[in-house]
């Protein structure tokens, strides 16, 4: 589903490269957590799966498509296969939940019935069913990134990106967030997890890609975030 | 697509920038009128020199035989000298036509136009103070210098009389306002340019969340920019309408009830206001959606 050959990624200015070299694999349906320092380069492999940066040397696979060779007007089409969520949320404060979720759907094109339909059952998906008519800022930290979630899932990516998820999250939110990831996966959705949370990861025991300085270090199945599980 | 989100958002926007999109309207309205108003002026040269052009026509007077001062003149003109004259203006190619009139002619002329001292049983002016002349009709009015050139430093030529004399000043002067108006026109052009694309900046920098949103859950480029390229397709068309209205406020006020009244020239008319009006519209348009597409593909690129 996700396949880094050989990937380097060098912004200009900056002496090291923020990725070196890497090369991972990721199947269909698995759930993998990205862990590494600040400015290990975990951003960066995220922003190469979503095509918003390109890789300077080596190939990255993305849903099968090789996203260096794919025409800019084909970019939106990839990425209605890639559902994203961050730690911000980024809902927009002007529209309620309904809307928020909804958004995902009018902007790519989804007629008035369609979206009428998977909202409500997306909403009852995350746990919101019946707060539709709230607005973002009426909602706790937890709900408002179930919002987020069900906007990267509405429209059944094949892939979802989360840039941790969890991070402004009290430990309660956060199960919450997690055991609603952990449902999505098991319908079929390969999820790729950047975090920093040590124990969410121990406690998962899913896959485990650890980078460091922009090279990998770790590729562990069933991993915690220290090498030690 | 949802046309109904687009809509929307082009409310929001518009509401949202009123006073850039002010700013922007009354710019093109101004520059547009100064286009306009410099398009009318070209048409109105155009139409002068069709009109001044097709009376033009300069007069050689030939030695009468009075004007002792002239090294030209050693006598009346003679029949040689003559030819000479006119094998010069047979080979001057930008010579239409040449009228011959003769001293009695001439005189017959003066006389239809009852100056005092003309007529009588004892006038001051006889047809023998008259002057000989070659009427010459040219091909291009302006080339009248190269003709006279060739041909007023000939033996028998008296003096010239050059109606350009009279008509280049007035020619000069549209030209003049002409070029005034399309150098303000093309400062307000660029003034109209830097606004567009400031208001285009400031409004993607306040959609800068729903864009990034849009962008990372596939949307279009196309669907992305088009609330933006309707905006400016809105304001291009209040500009462009205002300054119709401007245009025929210059042309009802200044042309049809002012100036058709003086029957010096011709004076354009509402085709010339249609045609210049065009081209305005066409302007406007290009102005407000060229740099919205340039800088939405620079700020909302995919």
């Amino acid at each position: 589903m996700i396949r880094f050959e050989k990937v380097s990624k060098a912004y200009p200015g900056q002496a090291r490269p923020a990725l070196n070299s890497l090369s991972i694999d990721i199947q269909k349906g698995e759930f993998v957590f990205l862990v590494g320092q600040s400015g290990s380069g975990k951003s960066t492999a995220l922003k190469l799966m979503l095509r918003e940066q390109r890789p300077t040397t080596g190939r990255v696979y993305v849903a099968g498509k090789e996203i260096n060779r794919l025409a800019g007007w084909k970019v939106p089409r990839l990425r209605r296969q890639v559902g994203t969520i961050f730690q911000d949320f980024r809902l927009l404060a002007n529209k309620n939940v309904a809307e928020n979720v909804a958004f995902a759907m009018q902007v790519t094109g989804h007629s008035n019935r369609e979206i009428r339909e998977r909202v409500p059952e997306t909403l009852e998906l995350v746990g919101l069913d019946g707060k539709g008519d709230r607005m973002p800022d009426e909602l706790s930290g937890g709900e408002q990134q179930r919002v987020a979630v069900a906007r990267a899932f509405i429209n059944r990516p094949m892939i979802l990106i989360a840039d941790e998820p969890t991070g402004n999250l009290d430990p309660g939110n956060t199960v919450g967030i997690m055991r609603l990831l952990d449902r999505i996966n098991r319908s079929g959705t390969t999820i790729v997890m950047a975090t920093h949370d040590v124990q969410m990861v121990d406690q998962m025991r899913k896959r485990v890609i650890e980078l460091e300085h922009g090279h990998l270090v770790r590729d562990q199945v069933q991993g915690g975030y220290g090498a030690q599980f | 697509m949802q046309l109904r989100y687009v809509f929307t958002e082009l409310r929001q926007g518009l509401r949202r920038n009123l006073s850039m999109h002010v700013a922007v309207a009354l710019t093109l309205l101004v520059s547009l009128t100064l286009a306009g108003v410099g398009l009318l002026l070209r048409e109105q040269a155009q139409l002068t020199e069709e009109v001044w052009g097709d009376e033009l026509q300069i007069t050689f007077y030939m030695c009468n035989g009075a004007n002792d001062r002239n090294p030209q003149c050693a006598g009346a003109v003679d029949d040689s000298q003559k030819k000479v004259i006119t094998a010069a203006l047979d080979d001057n190619r930008y010579v239409d036509k040449i009228e011959e009139e003769s001293q009695e002619q001439a005189y017959e002329r003066l006389q239809a136009l009852d100056v005092e001292g003309v007529s009588g049983p004892d006038p001051v002016v006889k047809s023998s103070d008259m002057w000989e002349s070659y009427w010459v009709t040219m091909t291009d009015p302006h080339h009248s210098a190269e003709i006279i050139e060739a041909v007023a430093g000939l033996d028998g030529i008296d003096h010239v009389g050059d109606v350009h004399e009279v008509t280049g000043p007035i020619l000069a002067a549209v030209d003049g306002l002409q070029s005034a108006a399309l150098v303000g026109a093309i400062v307000l052009v660029i003034a109209a340019l830097l606004l567009v694309a400031n208001t285009i900046r400031l409004a993607a920098f306040a959609r800068r969340r729903e864009i990034g949103i849009m962008r990372l859950v596939g949307a279009s480029t196309l669907y992305i920019a088009l609330p933006f390229l309707l905006e400016s397709l809105v304001v291009a068309l209040v500009g462009i309408g205002l300054s119709g209205i401007a245009l025929a406020a210059v042309m009802y006020f200044g042309v049809e009830q002012r100036l058709s009244s003086t029957a010096v020239t011709q004076w354009v008319g509402w085709e010339e206001f249609f045609s210049s009006f065009a081209i305005v519209a066409i302007l406007g348009i290009l102005l407000t959606l060229v740099p919205t597409l340039l800088l939405t593909r620079k700020y909302i690129k995919v």
